[in-house]
């Protein structure tokens, strides 16, 4: 196996592959991670997110009828929780475009947000300025875009974006880091022609109980999940659900679209779904 | 008799806080009731303990039922709280609700496994893996800004 290393929207990707990827296959999965980032990153001032936010319209997408369907999902199921216009809340606590890292008061999102976007599935519509953040998931449905890219290939396949990964060909064995300790894991498990994202609060924190994953409902960080781990057969479900796991009504969305997990609470606990496959390290207290 | 049915151990605190700020209303509402001369200038008359033998019909007899609702970190609680009055004073409380957060055994049930197993971590180097998987790694911006911020904690 071959490995590929690169920066992109943040985070560092891995992909690996039987036979070297050429220059051909490069630039197809570099043009399609460029793409996606000029339109759905809020974190470059030319991208369809920032104009859409400044100004309201429309951003013409292949991604708007996949991504905010499964974002209404994820809202309804969360009670509101999950929301794509948390934008203005990450960044009133300092994670804006311009990582000044500041906080200010929190802020909950509108959570009307189904007045003021609409969408089909090639394009979303904002009746007025409305910041989008579509981290919730998005960076899963970039890791199936770019397995598709790269669909035609021979050999074995591994996508990994900064630990949200699938996997194509031969089974892959992987460590769940605690999210206290990155020199352990919780546990381990075999991916295989599957998708697994995780999503945590130790990386992306910036200050006391500073951290990116917050309820739109409040705009506060969470408190009572340390990590979450998702298994599907599709990166955006697997991610969509980690980010769901943070709140109650996570485990019942992962029922419903037939999604495995494992979660972790910030004092220590773990949970999973009933038939879920991973090999986790824990002891059952006496009662 | 007080009879408090506080449904989950783990939320007892901001459920009772919940009860405290209901009194409050259901006593004013009492008040606003009873035609009495209203000269008490405090408005927190709310618990029976602190009554001390004042003239009944301070609160009118009956049963007051509210409903109330406070933010946890993840869901937002409702609760509804039902007080009866006697002679003034406070007879019983009952507090019922429909929690929604986590702890609450309704909702451990067939989608959970493993509600309370402690998490052991084992070392990376002895599992014979090949790839983590954690929170996203971090790169270009955001790191740079964090070691700002550290350099000016620092500074």
């Amino acid at each position: 196996m071959t490995i590929w290393r690169f920066d992109a929207i943040g985070t560092t990707w891995e992909i690996e592959t039987t036979n070297e990827l050429g220059a051909d296959e490069r630039q197809l999965v570099g043009a399609e991670i460029d793409r996606f980032d000029r339109e759905w990153s809020r974190f470059r001032s030319d991208s369809g997110v920032t104009r859409v936010g400044r100004d309201g319209g429309s951003i013409s997408s292949s991604d708007a009828g996949a991504m905010l369907d499964a974002y209404l999902d994820l809202s309804r199921t969360t009670a509101g929780a999950v929301n794509p216009l948390i934008a203005d809340s990450l960044a009133a606590l300092g994670y804006d475009a311009s990582y000044s890292l500041v906080a200010g008061d929190p802020i909950s999102a509108p959570a009307g947000w189904t007045d003021v976007l609409r969408w089909t599935a090639g394009e979303a519509t904002a009746s007025s300025p409305a910041l989008l953040d579509v981290g919730a998931l998005g960076k899963g449905r970039l890791v199936d875009l770019v397995a598709d890219v790269l669909a035609d290939l021979p050999g074995d396949l591994v996508i990994d974006a900064g630990g949200d990964m699938r996997v194509r060909g031969s089974a892959v064995r992987i460590g769940l880091e605690h999210p206290y300790d990155a020199s352990t894991a919780i546990g381990v498990l075999e991916l295989q022609d599957a998708a697994l994202c995780a999503s945590a609060i130790n990386r992306r924190a910036w200050g006391d109980g500073l951290h990116h994953v917050l309820d739109a409902r409040t705009g506060v960080p969470v408190r009572t999940w340390a990590a979450t781990w998702a298994i599907a057969p599709e990166a955006m479900k697997a991610d969509a659900v980690a980010t769901a796991l943070f709140f109650d009504g996570g485990p019942e969305l992962a029922a419903t679209w037939g999604v495995e997990w494992v979660r972790m609470s910030t004092d220590g606990r773990a949970e999973r779904s009933p038939t879920c496959p991973a090999q986790l390290f824990t002891t059952r207290p006496r009662a | 008799m007080i009879r408090t049915t506080v449904p989950t151990s783990v939320r007892k605190g901001a459920a009772l806080a919940g009860v405290a700020g209901l009194l409050v209303l259901a006593g004013c509402s009492g008040t606003a009731d009873a035609e009495d001369q209203s000269t008490d200038t405090g408005t927190d008359t709310s618990t029976e303990s602190t009554d001390s033998g004042a003239a009944a019909g301070d609160y009118a007899d009956g049963t007051y039922t509210a409903d109330g609702s406070y933010q946890t970190p993840e869901t937002v609680e409702s609760i509804s709280v039902t007080l009866t009055i006697a002679d003034g004073v406070v007879t019983e409380v009952e507090v019922t609700g429909d929690p929604k957060a986590r702890e609450t055994e309704q909702y451990q049930g067939q989608f959970i496994d493993g509600i309370s197993d402690e998490v052991v971590g084992k070392p990376l180097d002895e599992l014979n893996v090949s790839r983590v998987a954690g929170s996203s790694l971090t790169s270009g911006g955001f790191n740079e800004a964090v070691d700002s911020i550290k350099e000016q904690a620092a500074a």
